[in-house]
């Protein structure tokens, strides 16, 4: 089977000269659950924004799909970023409007732009946004404002959001660590469930080791921007999560 | 240094800064020939003034007051509108967050700086030589006013706007236009609404001083009656712009109230 994603000498310098990723290289296959371990500032954030460009590289190759995404212009870079669903630490929703519209701005990437910026969306497009929100049962929550939910739920319109992209690849950015331990559990269940039933390939950063075992079939860890750990859960042995995390 | 050193150090602090104020006064009072007595001796003047001349207020001239009244009402009212919507595209420009370059950013901030240290009273005066006294001279004044401070206030709604959410809608793949429309928008547009009443309220209060060096509505009335005598009238109308003031005031509460 090709590789749905290709990481390849990925770097990153950020303008004030630190250096938060070098050389990072690995491969992704369709269907994995791929957690990326590691310390604060270790680099994992900007390594998950480098895929979609929401930062810049500096040099390397990433390949999404067989696409390259560093060669593509704004028009295909939107392409293929509709198609990669992206969950976020502080949610990210947009707190004033309802919940039902913080999920269809998960399909912006397939309207016309104007149609898009002034919310015109078909009733199809309403209806399928009403099923994924069924799916992460929020159905009763629908037309109330986002700001009003409690944190767990907001982070399920998080999930929903980019589940209406119908992605191929789910690039989750800390998407627990706001949240107390009960919830956490019950949001590692809806993406990894989701990420399975849909066949959705996913990368998750997380925290905490313990989650990435429980659900990852592969382990990335990562320390000073450098791959320091590439293997399956069960080789992650505590001398390794030691040398991760100093 | 010890606490008795500090102690001294602090009270002959106090004691020159009371010196300099009061030697600053006493030059002031001999320069402008202020004095208590002459101040206080004014005061049965002002009282004879306000209960003999002024009052009863002239209920009469209430239907002659109504067209100046209904005049500084829309003054206001197309000058906030006009001038929300320059601010509005002026803002673009001049907030750090969505320029489309650091020197129109300058620039725009800049002029909105020239608009705003300029009193609305002296752009009246400038404006009335080509546009005549009137309510269209005072309208273009409070426009360029407004503009200067709404700019101002909307660049500074637009770098407070949270980018996660601008993120968030860039990594689903949307347009810029979208990124607008449904994550910039729904941030701005309550700061939008907020400030642009507020602006209302300040144009409805000065609406009547800048009546006064000719820029029509209430203020031009009452300048008007001032110059013909009429204090029973001026105070009527006086009476009507403090009405206005309350009203708009107490209207744009209950609206921002309800928006926020």
């Amino acid at each position: 089977m090709s590789p749905i994603l290709t990481v390849q000498g990925l770097k990153k310098v950020y303008n004030d000269g630190t250096t938060a990723l070098q050389g990072v290289d690995f491969t992704v296959q369709p269907g994995e659950f791929l957690a990326i371990i590691g310390p604060s500032g270790a680099g994992k954030s900007t390594l998950m924004r480098c895929i979609n460009r929401l930062v810049e590289p500096s040099a390397g190759k990433v390949h999404f799909n067989g696409a390259d995404v560093l060669k593509a212009n704004q028009r295909q870079l939107r392409l293929l970023r509709r198609e990669m669903g992206m969950i976020f630490q502080s949610f990210n929703l947009i707190p004033r409007v309802t919940v039902l519209d913080n999920v269809l701005n998960g399909r912006l990437g397939y309207m016309n732009s104007v149609k898009g910026a002034i919310g015109l969306f078909p009733q199809q497009e309403i209806e399928a946004a009403m099923r994924i929100l069924a799916r992460v049962g929020l159905s009763d929550q629908a037309f109330k404002r986002a700001s009003e939910l409690s944190g767990g739920q907001q982070q399920r319109v998080g999930i929903a959001r980019a589940l209406a992209q119908n992605p191929k690849l789910i690039l989750a950015d800390e998407p627990i660590a706001s949240l107390d331990p009960v919830t956490s559990e019950s949001i590692m269940n809806y993406i990894y469930r989701i990420c399975r039933e849909d066949g959705i390939t996913c990368l998750i950063n997380l925290h905490q080791v313990e989650f990435a075992k429980q659900y990852a079939t592969r382990i990335i860890g990562i320390r000073a921007g450098h791959i320091v750990f590439d293997g399956a859960a069960e080789q992650l042995t505590p001398a390794i999560i030691q040398q991760i995390y100093h | 240094m010890d606490w008795q050193s500090y102690q001294r150090k602090k009270r002959r602090y106090t004691v020159l800064l009371l010196a300099g104020l009061t030697g600053i006064t006493v030059l002031s009072i001999n320069t402008t020939g202020f004095s208590m007595a002459r101040a206080g001796a004014g005061l049965g003047e002002i009282l004879r003034f306000i209960l003999v001349d002024m009052l009863p207020p002239d209920w009469g001239s209430i239907s002659r007051l109504l067209q100046p009244t209904l005049d500084t009402l829309y003054m206001s009212v197309v000058a906030m509108g006009t001038s929300a919507l320059v601010s509005f595209i002026l803002a673009f420009f001049a907030a750090g967050a969505t320029t489309p370059h650091p020197l129109l950013q300058v620039i725009a901030r800049a002029f909105a700086t020239l608009l705003r240290t300029i009193p609305d009273m002296v752009w009246v005066l400038l404006i009335v030589p080509a546009y005549g006294l009137g309510v269209m001279a005072g309208t273009i004044a409070l426009f360029i006013a407004g503009v200067g401070l709404l700019t101002r206030a909307f660049a500074e709604a637009l770098d407070e706007i949270d980018m996660g959410q601008v993120e968030a809608l860039k990594a689903a793949g949307s347009s810029w236009l979208q990124i607008m429309g449904r994550a910039v928008m729904p941030q701005f547009w309550p700061e939008l609404l907020s400030w642009s009443l507020f602006n209302l309220d300040t144009n409805v209060r000065s609406s009547a001083i800048i009546g006064m060096v000719g820029g029509g509505g209430l203020g031009f009335a009452i300048q008007a009656g001032i110059k013909l005598f009429q204090f029973e009238e001026v105070t009527m109308a006086i009476l009507m712009t403090v009405v206005l003031f309350v009203g708009i005031e107490f209207l744009t509460t209950v609206l921002r109230r309800n928006i926020i």
